[in-house]
């Protein structure tokens, strides 16, 4: 199996060069008119079908890693680092994107996944199709050089073959690591789609801007899968890493984020082209900021340049990133220079109190968020290159500026579908920001009776309540003119139909679901702005517990009731076992464990939570007292935390419904059909 | 088993991309005209929703007449560019 995988690699790699060659080929001889011995429709269709048959090679290659890892074929080094005959099924398929060259060949599978759907929708727009497959052939190319060369996956084990494997790393030994890297690696690959459809239409000056309705539901699609990536992170980091927290400005995981925050400002800039023919030079340069910034990601995770919890071992494979970014680099700008003219706005900025205008300011805050993240991740390299010591950044940096860009980003997800496009006068804004500003006005001065102060910004640690008061305040706000939305459109539909308001608003929301959708996954980000705002009122509590020893944390009393350890062919477990009371009144059971996995004979913390709509009860299994040989449990009180999960489904509900064709559209392909009379069928073709 | 297997890939593969396709899909340059007619159906879908937030009562009558006035000029022009361009692609024939 290792030598099939081996070689369906390089068969990927010859059809994925042969896509890019042929396929440049081609459209150079369209666009020059050239002719040659073969037709350029005949030898881009040869192009289309190698891109085809390069993703069948690239799936029997990550069948064959994913066979040898089931059949603990230690023969494969890889297998032998990354997995174990204990190791239950479910880790053994994660053992493929587990390590380094695993990882790598799950990227080149994904983006020879994406390429294959766009080239069997090829029909969609041939010539537009054509220029993106063979971009993404150029990717593919890369990436399958790396599997192939630099980090290959089925390298065999010099000497005499082990009896068992070292085992899966314990932090990855976790049901959410099975779904979260390849959600995470569909969404960074996933970009490489309306990047090479960006670059088509600019290299084959496509008129008009039907390239971004095209390439509207990869982008959502692919923004999906990151979002759900980075929160499916966040919470493994909560529920596995044991620090009372989902989010520590890690570096991989902010190579996530940066990518995600260009790609939310495409999302709503590529609005303005579409509506208005605006910003198309500043809408190409984001979605090539958010490729580029994927493979940055990529590099910062696999080249060893920054320290992380997550990243990979030091490599070289750096150097051949480094190359490809730079080489993407030239092509765009060099495509850019020479095309430039075609990106000419049609329209200017009327005014600056426009919905415009809005997306503009939600650009600059997304890019301003984006800079600090990115700075802060790669001030540690900087530094050490100009001063020759490393200055880590840590959290206050990064919360210092993202908080309050954040609030103002909440602010403008509240009045942006306010405004008018062009320009909105003062009657408009009267009319539509009273009841909006009133709700927020009465929650702000509500909370402050429950404890959410806002003259703790005069304090020296006490900021973050009162950037979770303005929060507060500010999401009743945007839930309000949300809801405000939904209400006034349902009431129209109300009275054309005379349907009750639930379903009006369902047929709004059908009839519209791109806009709807997306309030939605607004509703979505401010339920998961106020779980964040959560973090300012978080409490902690560590104490060395015998039987029927107890302490206090918040409205809750936690009693240890006994502690133990346990074996099974995996790992060994340390674990206590604590009654939760509220009052007097019996909440739930807790054990936290702390398990020593055989093969690795690496420790790993199993935190026991327990989780309400107020406050999550988080607690650890933080080791033995030595000298009583007692556990030492360290519990948190982290309020709100739960809405950011809740927030999470949301916004992946509204980005379903967002997905979705509108009614009208529904309705009237329904009616082309009926309309249009059965093909007869000739009796030669009868039954075939 | 496995030098079988690399056989069948490398095979299936030059096969799948080589076998002679009889219909291959011409690439076509889009044409102004083209691109007109959807410019056309999003001034169209424009002034539709502007329609809608107009009677769900989110603007007032003065806004909305001076946004559904730039809109309708912009569509008119659009529309008429539309018209002369069809006009001289159906003129050849008859001429």
């Amino acid at each position: 199996m290792p030598a099939f995988g081996s070689f369906a690699l390089l068969v990927a790699l010859a059809l994925s060069g042969y896509n890019l060659l042929a396929g440049a080929v081609a459209l150079r001889q369209l666009a020059t008119g050239r002719r040659s011995w073969i037709s350029p429709e005949k030898l881009a269709e040869t192009a289309r079908r190698a891109g085809i048959a390069s993703f069948f090679a690239t799936a029997c290659a990550a069948f064959a890693l994913v066979w040898a890892a089931f059949t603990n074929d230690f023969s494969v080094a890889y297998i032998t680092e990354h997995s174990n005959r204990a190791l239950p099924a479910a880790y053994k398929f994660a053992a493929l994107w587990s390590g380094q060259e695993g990882s790598l060949l799950l990227w080149a599978f994904l983006l020879s996944a994406y390429g294959f759907v766009l080239r069997a929708r090829h029909k969609v727009d041939v010539k537009l199709t054509a220029y993106a497959s063979t971009i993404l052939a150029g990717i593919q190319v890369f990436f399958l050089l790396l599997v192939n060369v630099a980090a290959t996956p089925f390298s065999l084990v010099t000497g005499a073959v082990p009896p068992d494997g070292n085992g899966l790393n314990p932090l990855l030994q976790y049901p959410e690591m099975v779904i979260h890297p390849p959600m995470l690696y569909l969404g960074y690959v996933g970009f490489s789609v309306p990047f090479a459809f960006a670059l088509g239409a600019l290299m084959m000056r496509y008129p008009g801007e039907k390239w971004i309705h095209i390439t509207r539901r990869w982008t959502m699609v692919t923004w999906l899968f990151l979002t759900v990536g980075i929160f499916l992170g966040m919470h493994w980091a909560y529920s596995v890493l044991g620090w009372g927290g989902y989010w520590g400005w890690d570096p991989v995981e902010n190579a996530s984020l940066m990518p995600w925050l260009t790609g939310t400002a495409f999302l709503h800039s590529v609005m303005m082209q579409e509506k208005r023919g605006m910003m198309k030079s500043w809408n190409v340069w984001l979605i090539f900021s958010t490729f580029m910034l994927a493979i940055l990601g990529t590099l910062l995770t696999r080249s060893g340049l920054v320290s992380s919890v997550h990243a990979f071992a030091q490599s070289a494979i750096g150097t051949w990133f480094w190359v490809f970014l730079v080489i993407v680099l030239a092509v765009c700008l060099f495509t850019y220079i020479l095309q430039r003219d075609h990106l000419k706005t049609e329209h200017k900025l009327e005014s600056l109190v426009s919905r415009e205008s809005s997306f503009l300011f939600n650009n600059l805050v997304l890019l301003a968020a984006c800079f600090t993240v990115l700075w802060g991740t790669l001030f540690p390299v900087l530094s050490e290159y100009v001063q020759g010591n490393r200055v880590t950044v840590s959290a206050p940096f990064y919360n210092r500026v993202a908080v309050p860009i954040g609030v103002f980003l909440l602010f403008l997800t509240g009045i942006g579908p306010l405004l008018a496009w062009r320009s909105t006068s003062m009657r408009s804004i009267r009319k539509n920001f009273v009841l909006p500003a009133t709700v927020g006005l009465v929650v702000a001065i509500a909370i402050i009776p429950l404890g959410v102060h806002p003259w703790t910004i005069f304090t020296t640690d006490g900021q973050g309540a009162f950037y979770a008061w303005i929060t507060f305040a500010m999401a009743a706000a945007v839930l309000t003119a949300i809801s405000a939305e939904f209400f006034r459109g349902a009431r129209v539909i109300q009275g054309k139909s005379g349907q009750n308001l639930l379903m009006s608003m369902v047929e709004l929301t059908r009839r519209n679901t791109r806009r709807y959708g997306g309030y939605i996954v607004h509703f979505g980000i401010v339920l998961i702005f106020i779980g964040i705002s959560g973090q300012a009122f978080n409490q902690s509590h560590e104490q060395t517990m015998n039987y029927k020893q107890s302490f206090m944390l918040g409205p809750y009393r936690v009693e240890c009731l006994d502690y133990s350890q346990d074996s099974n062919p995996n790992y060994d477990t340390e674990f206590a076992l604590l009654n939760v009371y509220r009052g007097d009144h019996f909440v739930t059971k807790l054990a936290p464990e702390l398990r020593v996995y055989a093969a690795s004979q690496q420790p790993s913390t199993i935190v026991a939570n327990h989780s309400t709509l107020v406050a999550d009860l988080y607690v650890i299994y933080a080791g033995k007292d030595p000298a009583t040989g007692q556990p030492v449990i360290k519990a948190f009180l982290n309020p709100l935390v739960a809405w950011i999960w809740i927030g999470l489904i949301v916004t992946i509900f509204g980005t379903g419904i967002a997905l979705a064709p509108n009614l009208s559209a529904a309705i009237a392909a329904q009616r082309h059909r009926a309309a249009v009379p059965a093909e007869p069928v000739p009796a030669g073709r009868a039954g075939n | 088993m496995t030098t079988i297997a690399c056989g069948l890939l490398l095979i299936g593969a030059f096969l799948y991309v080589f076998w002679p396709e009889k219909n291959v899909e011409a690439q076509h340059q889009k044409t102004r005209l083209e691109f007109l007619r959807e410019r056309r159906e999003v001034l169209f879908d424009n002034l539709r929703d502007l329609n809608f937030e107009y009677r769900s009562g989110k603007y007032p009558e003065e806004d909305y007449a001076s946004q559904r006035a730039m809109l309708e000029n912009e569509a008119a022009e659009t529309v008429a560019e539309i018209d002369l361009l069809e006009s001289d692609a159906f003129a050849p024939q008859h001429g």
